[in-house]
């Protein structure tokens, strides 16, 4: 089989099978789905951010905030649910645009910090103001649906999730494949190559940003409405960092890498929890666990994968299939 | 008149701590080019330990001092696994700093539990002027200008000191005159725990610390650092004390939930400002 074909097969597996899973899932293990949805969309965005801009984003929870209030306000206050769920995204892009324009100048470690704190800022003004219903948070905001109709099942909310999630996917795949997509690789290698070359580096770097801050806003849109309620305390910055940890895992800049990665950290965080609340462990385990393998799989697949399971693990059976004889 | 001489002398003792963090980033950064997220630990952990030595009977002084050296061997683990193995880039070093940030979570919650711990500094108080002010608040800040001075003799007039410098001007060179980069990037390590760890023990009596107090104290360290660029520690001091009495003026006038926004704000302002005026090239 040649590579494009293995990949399409690869893909419309994928699809099926995540098409097929919810019908197999209970009430509790679909919000397990709906919130792995939710982190392969924003991953997506931010493995495109640190593998083709080069830059880290710690501040990624912010956008997914802001997509989640404004879907949440927007519907609180009366509007058409759905008119929230689109303004989640364009909210979100809206402001990394505006906030991009500073911190972009900054790289790296710069960034890195910088971004962690916006999203400090963010959730403690998000804390302060009276509209945003302060620290105790949003509550009962409308489920999703258009005009009278509205989702209550999950199962339904699991389709919205999977359908957002395959049209990241998709505009991603053909972002990366595009002649921009190509300037974003030379970009993400050397700036100043990429700028001689005439690729427009801070043009491309904001467009990154923001579009990357408005899948977590789409995220944090879906987030709102199946949750019903969202606070301060639903964003915390260990939220940014698990999204950090879910693209690095998975594998940077590559469309399934964040699919992965998610995947994996969302399942063995769900397994580890079960153990963490058996009887006879400790009240802070399931916490200590989850640190603990955040931690972990982070500092492990940096120092031996580095380019995430995915790339590593493909490459490898690609050199297998290059030196097996039977294959010529 | 009392109340803002009570505002700026525990800002200056507080600025003093956030100082002491961002010199540990800055002693990191400089020789590694690694800012370590895991800056925020060290505090942390040294004034848990204190807490938890002086309950189990050990003398005020010896219980600090262990708790330092501790910061120190914590350092140490740090830059082994951020920096240990050859050819891992800055980038890469930095989110496995911050990977080892979310371990010390899991351990800190384990031996300490999760609740904020402190312990009883220098108790008395002093009179300045009318003001009452905390004795404690005046041993943070000799404490704290002793150790810059000390630093600075130590990068200025010692033999280990001078190879830092060196590796901190130009590895390449250090290199061919025979120092090993990567032991001094360790050395830079321990002894950015060692003054991380001596914060903590200074803050704890003043703020109770717990596990994930090392946002907080890694932020205003951060913020402070950025005053010299990441490479002086003195600008860090002088920035450190710019942050500390600002927040206490801002807390004490204002609104105390505000503290912390100031030096973000303060941070990114200066980090934005310091990149405007260097080149592209310049960062490469």
């Amino acid at each position: 089989m040649n590579r494009p074909t293995f990949g399409y097969a690869v893909a419309a597996l994928a699809a099926a099978a995540s098409f097929a899973v919810p019908l197999m899932l209970d009430r509790s293990q679909l919000t397990i789905f709906i919130l792995l949805g939710t982190a392969v969309i924003v991953t997506t965005g931010l493995s495109l951010l640190m593998g083709y801009a080069g830059q880290v984003s710690l501040g990624q929870g912010s956008f997914y905030a802001v997509g989640a209030y404004t879907a949440g306000l927007m519907a609180v206050h009366g509007l058409p649910t759905l008119l929230g769920l689109a303004a989640a995204p364009v909210l979100a892009a809206a402001l990394a645009a505006l906030v991009g324009v500073p911190l972009l100048r900054l790289r790296g470690h710069y960034l890195a910090f910088a971004t962690l704190a916006v999203q400090l800022i963010l959730l403690s003004l998000v804390g302060q103001f009276e509209f945003t219903g302060g620290d105790i948070g949003l509550r009962g905001i409308p489920q999703l649906g258009v005009g009278d109709a509205t989702l209550i099942d999950p199962l339904a909310y699991a389709y919205v999730t999977l359908a957002a999630a395959a049209l990241v996917l998709l505009v991603t795949r053909n972002l990366i494949k595009s002649r921009p997509g190509r300037g974003l690789r030379a970009l993400a290698s050397t700036e100043v190559a990429a700028e001689s070359a005439g690729v427009p580096v801070g043009r491309y770097k904001l467009a990154v940003f923001s579009l990357s801050a408005a899948y977590a806003g789409l995220a944090g849109g879906i987030y709102a409405f199946y949750l019903g309620y969202i606070s301060p305390g639903s964003f915390p910055v260990l939220l940014s960092v698990q999204f950090v940890v879910m693209a690095v895992v998975g594998g940077l800049g590559t469309v399934w890498g964040p699919v992965v990665g998610a995947t994996l950290i969302t399942l063995l965080v769900q397994a580890l929890n079960s153990l963490g609340t058996m009887p006879g462990m400790p009240a802070y385990a399931p916490d200590v666990l989850s640190y603990a393998v955040y931690a972990l799989l982070l500092i492990l697949v940096l120092l031996f994968m580095p380019r995430g399971l995915l790339p590593s693990i493909g490459s490898r059976l690609e050199d297998r299939r290059a030196i097996s004889p039977t294959r010529s | 008149m009392s109340a803002l001489l009570q505002y700026v002398i525990s800002g200056l003792a507080l600025g003093c701590t956030f100082a002491l963090v961002g010199s540990g980033f800055v002693v990191i950064h400089r020789v590694t080019r690694v800012v370590n997220f895991a800056q925020g630990a060290f505090p942390v952990i040294a004034g848990l330990a204190t807490a938890s030595l002086l309950t189990r009977g050990l003398p005020h002084g010896a219980a600090e001092l262990v708790a330092i050296l501790l910061g120190g061997v914590i350092g140490l683990v740090v830059g082994v696994v951020a920096i240990g193995k050859p050819g891992t880039p800055p980038l890469a070093s930095l989110v496995i700093t911050l990977g080892l940030a979310i371990f010390a979570y899991a351990v800190e919650i384990i031996v300490w539990g999760d609740q904020p711990v402190s312990f009883p500094g220098l108790s008395g108080t002093v009179n300045v002027a009318g003001a009452r002010i905390q004795q404690q608040y005046f041993l943070v800040i000799v404490v704290a200008l002793v150790t810059f001075a000390l630093l600075e003799l130590f990068f200025g007039r010692t033999y280990l000191g001078k190879g830092l410098a060196a590796c901190a001007s130009n590895p390449y060179s250090a290199r061919l005159v025979g120092i090993s980069v990567t032991r001094m990037g360790l050395v830079a390590f321990a002894l950015g725990g060692v003054l991380g760890g001596l914060a903590g023990v200074l803050v704890t009596p003043l703020q109770a610390v717990s596990f994930d107090s090392d946002v907080t104290l890694a932020i205003n360290g951060f913020a402070a650092a950025i005053f010299g660029g990441l490479m002086r520690p003195m600008m860090a001091l002088v920035g450190g004390l710019v942050l500390g009495v600002a927040e206490a003026l801002v807390a004490g006038y204002y609104e105390s939930a505000f503290q912390t926004e100031v030096a973000l704000a303060i941070m990114l302002t200066l980090m934005v400002w310091q990149a405007s005026r260097r080149s592209a090239l310049e960062e490469a």
